[in-house]
């Protein structure tokens, strides 16, 4: 009796090892992306990402599944209304169709492109004001075992009307596999090269290169709670080696005229030390102004000083202030 | 002998299973969800902005908001809020809330603001979600009562 359950065991590592070799073998080629240097506002773009499939299947067995694919671009963009992705491969080329915000993928919970944000991040870039967009090939595809092809996934995309410089991110996956974190074979993503856009009006936003001061998030009305932050580690400044360092803020209404400000270095205008040389505050304008129902700040000028007033820091190390512009669009 | 007593015993437990199920079922239908009463002073004791939480870092000593019986509301001043100053609630639905529908008392246009009243460590908390200001933005206050 002995022996058939022996048999049998051998068998069941047998099917595991052969089931583990697929799994490891299968899946996806790693991804790489072409991206032009720069575009003017509102123009349209087209980026193109590179993949192929790999299928390493035991027996006779087939893979059948739908292409993914998504994006990363700033929110401002709109790219769920104007981006289109099709793509091209030996298997035959295709639209893809962005996924339902109703449809969960199941490993998060989250929709597939909250999932994708979670899963992903915003890369190399250091500020965030950006969403993560997936979408579907509307055919399956069927893949016999070595099979292999090479595809390109092409993203035509209006560009916002703000100058900007960012890193784009970009992701290719298989419909039928979710985003388990410890996947490496079906989903590829990848950043790309700094990409900047020109032409527009008003001040630059530079997600990519570490800055003195910056104001998250992006995008805020004086009625939001906005975090300035103050970057020690960027430039050797009047600041340095201090442990207490305070914000110096003026707020001008739409007609640009000062309406409210805060000189005094106090515990309401201290920053709060968050390490590696890096001080932030949080403030409600609207409640740290005590501004009444019928003001409105459209813009502020701020300075980082020490506990004196004295040393400050400006925009760029320069006595020039920060600023900083409540808007949505 | 045995056919009909094994018969015997499948028909009585038959009748008890159904019986009990419709007890179960008359229970489920005749037994009210009670009424979410938020009624009260309430503080708050997490905050988060686009998921990054924010409580460590803000001083939120007098972050509340009062909800009197009679159907009105008051914001404290220091409090980031999507209305200020007092005006009236109502939930969307006493039993199940999913809505706080808020108007000021100089405007009479509702707001709702979405809310869930989950029980942590024993104690009801009122968990409302909205945009302040950009509708880009979502905070999520998780309320205390005082």
């Amino acid at each position: 009796m002995k022996k058939p359950i022996k048999t049998i065991s051998y068998l069941y590592f047998l099917a595991a090892l052969l089931l583990t070799i697929c799994l490891v073998q299968c899946g996806l080629k790693s991804l790489t992306v072409t991206v032009p240097p720069q575009g003017e506002v509102g123009q349209r773009v087209t980026f193109t990402m590179h993949s192929g499939a790999e299928p390493r299947i035991e027996g006779s067995g087939t893979y059948t599944t739908q292409l993914l694919a998504g994006i990363m671009v700033p929110k401002g963009w709109n790219a769920r209304e104007n981006a289109v992705l099709t793509f091209t491969s030996p298997k035959g080329n295709g639209t893809l169709r962005l996924i339902p915000d109703s449809e969960i993928e199941p490993v998060s919970g989250l929709n597939w492109h909250q999932a994708a944000k979670k899963m992903f991040g915003i890369g190399p870039n250091l500020v965030d004001d950006f969403e993560w967009i997936i979408y579907r090939s509307t055919q399956s595809y069927t893949f016999a075992n070595n099979e292999d092809i090479d595809f390109n996934v092409k993203v035509e995309c209006d560009l916002g009307e703000e100058n900007m410089l960012l890193r784009l991110g970009f992701y290719v996956g298989s419909a039928i596999e979710n985003l388990r974190p410890q996947d490496t074979d079906y989903k590829k993503f990848a950043f790309s090269n700094i990409f900047e856009v020109t032409g527009g009006q008003g001040d630059l936003i530079d997600f990519v290169n570490p800055q003195l001061g910056t104001v998250q998030p992006v995008k805020t009305l004086d009625n939001d709670i906005i975090t300035l932050n103050f970057n020690a580690g960027v430039a050797n400044t009047a600041l340095d080696n201090l442990d207490d360092v305070y914000l110096r803020v003026r707020a001008f209404d739409a007609n640009d005229q000062l309406i409210a400000e805060s000189s005094a270095p106090n515990e309401k205008t201290k920053l709060q030390g968050v390490g590696g040389k890096r001080f932030l505050i949080d403030i409600w304008p609207r409640g740290f102004f005590g501004l009444t129902a019928d003001m409105q700040i459209a813009r502020l000028e701020y300075f980082f000083t020490d506990q004196t007033g004295t040393k400050t820091v400006g925009y760029g190390n320069t006595d020039e202030p920060f600023r900083y512009t409540f808007r949505c669009d | 002998m045995r056919i009909k007593q094994l018969l015997a015993l499948i028909a009585v437990s038959s009748f008890l299973v159904m019986s009990s199920c419709e007890d179960e079922i008359s229970k489920i239908s005749s037994g009210d969800e009670p009424i979410k009463e938020i009624a009260g002073k309430w503080h708050v004791v997490q905050l988060s902005r686009n998921g990054e939480e924010l409580s460590e870092r803000m001083d939120m000593t007098n972050f509340s908001i009062e909800f009197k019986p009679d159907g009105t509301y008051s914001v404290a001043e220091q409090l980031p809020f999507m209305l200020q100053g007092s005006g009236n609630y109502r939930l969307n639905d006493p039993q199940y809330p999913f809505s706080l529908l808020m108007s000021a008392q100089d405007d009479g246009q509702e707001l709702a603001v979405s809310m869930q009243y989950p029980v942590v460590k024993g104690e009801r908390q009122l968990s409302l979600s909205f945009s302040l200001g950009c509708s880009g933005n979502t905070y999520q206050y998780n309320f205390e009562r005082e």
